[in-house]
């Protein structure tokens, strides 16, 4: 057998290796040449050690921007070769195109693209050589010009094959992405979909990056905080991210999901100084997605989208996490946050004290109000809840696989409890495993309630006053003038 | 600022539940000048004294709090003769910050509690109950929270 059908016959079966698929060939260790040979599978070799995908787990894989590729192909076809950079993983194990990289690993690789083989002297250092190839358009390993003709790609170094292989791969970041979403989101149109996300500790954060997840293209980022040591045993941002901005946290997070989204940040404070850039940002907006804490934010968001007639969900957990819940609104025709705390003033006040800020609001700043945060764990069944009728918004009356759980969330409110937490209504809650009527733990509780014909915000306070005040509201003489 | 047709009807409802509901000692004024709004009065202790209440209508009511000021007596003594002004923001006094005039804020409902359905009406009224906790305090020498308690807060 000739050195090159030995060649290609090893890089055919490291390739079934590599993707756990059965080839013509397969790797064996030969034991008296003390050297790894391809041999026909079926072949059953004495002297000779089975290679398994676990034994040969070990190629190094470079990716490249097929979308890159494409924009510069007509360059790199005329010219015959430009310089790509990597971000060099695990000591080189894995080599990505900085272009697909929303965070760098640090170490920077480069390279020299080439199309075809490389002509004259190689230059220094990795080479990359595109040419044409014969292999089904589907695989990672092919990529397909602008003018519809498959290649494959092979790194050198110093003008040899690699000695430690690597294999080329062409991710096509939004094909592929989509193809995995296909089917049960609409992709098309959350694509289109704008959200304004308020407030992105733990669970704001989380919704967010599910939205990017399932495809949500446009996002707008409201947070004054940046990621804390505290936040990281939460929040999705981690260590390495300690003292950024969480709208910028989030943001690569939202990106590293969903490279094509688009992604305003504004770090800012959620008050009154804001209003009017707060007001803009819920105008353009399709959904509000609100996650903080405080009741004032809440209520100043929920008077700001009950004018600009947009929807928003509001999530929060209860103290020490020890459950949570979620208000829907949409304005005029169900409750607001308004209607909810003049309802249920107390369901809407027990909240969670997760930052010195909460607790600084609560509390009077001589009297301080002790950090109580719950677990990441109890906070996650709140977010993934408040992610999904976040989308079940933004997909509105358009055909979707998630239409039939229109019919299961048509409550305005949403209660989900952790633990029977003592000290609370629910503290003596029957065990999940005995209760069939009963409230427990681990279940959303969809809850009706009025919307307030007379509120304040949503709806006629005028008439509310005339009722409640006896005044009318049609002869209210002008105020008294004073300079 | 301008202010919306929606606030300044709410305004003008809000004076007349204060005329409407006996408050007629306070209402709500527009200062032409800056198209701007606030509501004021005198309210008289049952010792009969006298003291200036001012709340400053902000931009964003009826969403955003207002806050409420004691203009006169300036300053306004604790038990020990010391200006309640200067402690700043006190659970005890149930006072929040005060304003740059020196006037002494009055914690009617923290910012963390206030809701649009809130009617100034019950701001003056709680203005008034702590009026006369300040004058057991001056009497007693006792904090103030001790006679307001946690000043119920749901509307
Ligand atoms: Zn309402």
């Amino acid at each position: 057998m000739s050195n090159g059908d030995q060649r290609s016959m090893i890089r055919e079966a490291m390739q079934s290796i590599a993707q756990r698929k059965p080839g013509k060939s397969k790797l064996v260790y030969d034991k008296t040449k003390r050297t790894i040979v391809a041999v026909s599978e079926g072949v059953t070799t004495a002297k000779a050690l089975n290679i398994t995908a676990d034994d040969a787990d070990m190629f190094g894989v470079v990716t490249l921007s097929s979308g890159w590729l494409r924009e510069k192909w007509p360059h790199l076809t005329k010219i015959g070769s430009i310089p790509v950079n990597f971000s060099s993983w695990d000591d080189g194990d894995a080599l990505t195109q900085l272009e697909l990289c929303i965070q760098g690993s640090g170490t920077q690789a480069p390279a020299t693209l080439v199309f075809g083989q490389q002509q004259g002297s190689p230059p220094e250092g990795m080479v990359i050589s595109i040419t044409p190839t014969d292999k089904p358009t589907h695989r990672a390993d092919v990529f397909v010009s602008p003018d519809n003709i498959a290649y494959r790609a092979e790194l050198f170094e110093s003008g040899e094959p690699a000695v430690d292989r690597r294999e080329v791969v062409f991710a096509d970041i939004e094909p592929q992405l989509d193809l995995r979403r296909a089917g049960i989101l609409e992709t098309t149109i959350l694509k289109d979909r704008t959200v304004l996300c308020i407030g992105l500790g733990t669970g704001g954060a989380h919704v967010a990056v599910e939205l990017a997840k399932s495809g949500v293209g446009h996002f707008m980022l409201v947070d004054r905080d940046r990621l804390s040591v505290g936040n990281v045993v939460r929040h999705p941002g981690g260590i390495s991210q300690v003292g950024r901005a969480k709208v910028n946290v989030t943001r690569d997070l939202i990106l590293e999901k969903n490279p094509n989204a688009q992604v305003d940040v504004h770090a800012v404070d959620v008050s009154f100084e804001n209003r009017e850039m707060i007001a803009g940002l819920v105008q353009a907006a399709d959904l509000v997605v609100c996650g903080t804490d405080n009741r004032q934010s809440k209520l100043l968001i929920n008077e700001l989208c009950v004018s600009a007639n947009k929807p928003a969900v509001y999530g929060g957990a209860f103290r020490r996490a020890y459950g949570g819940q979620i208000l829907r609104v949409r304005p005029k025709e169900s409750p607001c946050q308004q209607c909810f705390v003049s309802a249920l003033p107390e369901e809407a006040s027990d909240v969670e004290v997760s930052s010195q800020d909460d607790a600084d609001a609560i509390a009077y700043s001589d009297r301080p109000v002790a950090v109580e945060p719950g677990l990441s764990l109890d906070v996650l069944p709140i977010a993934t809840q408040l992610a999904k009728l976040a989308l079940l918004e933004l997909l509105a009356d358009k055909s979707s696989t998630l239409n039939v759980l229109k019919r299961d969330f048509d409550a305005p409110w949403y209660l989900w409890l952790n633990r029977p937490e003592p000290g609370t209504q629910y503290a003596e809650m029957p065990p999940l495993s005995e209760s069939r009527d009963e409230m427990t733990i681990n279940r959303w509780y969809g809850i009706y309630f009025e919307r307030d014909e007379q509120c304040p915000v949503c709806g006629d306070f005028l008439a509310g006053f005339a009722a409640a005040y006896g005044i009318d509201p049609s002869q209210l003489p002008a105020l008294p003038e004073k300079d | 600022m301008t202010w919306t047709m929606t606030q300044r009807q709410r305004l003008a409802a809000e004076h007349q539940i204060l005329q409407n509901e006996g408050f007629t000692q306070f209402g709500v004024y527009h200062y032409a000048t800056y198209d701007s709004y606030n509501a004021s009065g005198t309210a008289t202790t049952s010792s009969g004294r006298n003291y200036q209440l001012f709340c400053i209508i902000p931009p964003g009511y009826p969403t955003e709090r207002p806050s409420l000021y004691i203009t006169d007596p300036k300053p306004l003594l604790n038990y020990h003769g010391a200006a309640i002004s200067g402690l700043g923001v006190s659970h005890a006094m149930h006072t929040l910050e005060p304003h740059s005039a020196g006037w002494v804020q009055i914690c009617h409902w923290r910012s963390a509690r206030w809701h649009a359905g809130i009617v100034l009406q019950k701001v003056f009224l709680k203005a008034m109950l702590w009026l006369e906790a300040y004058e057991q305090h001056l009497a007693t020498g006792r904090d103030l929270a001790d006679f307001v308690g946690t000043m119920q807060e749901a509307a």
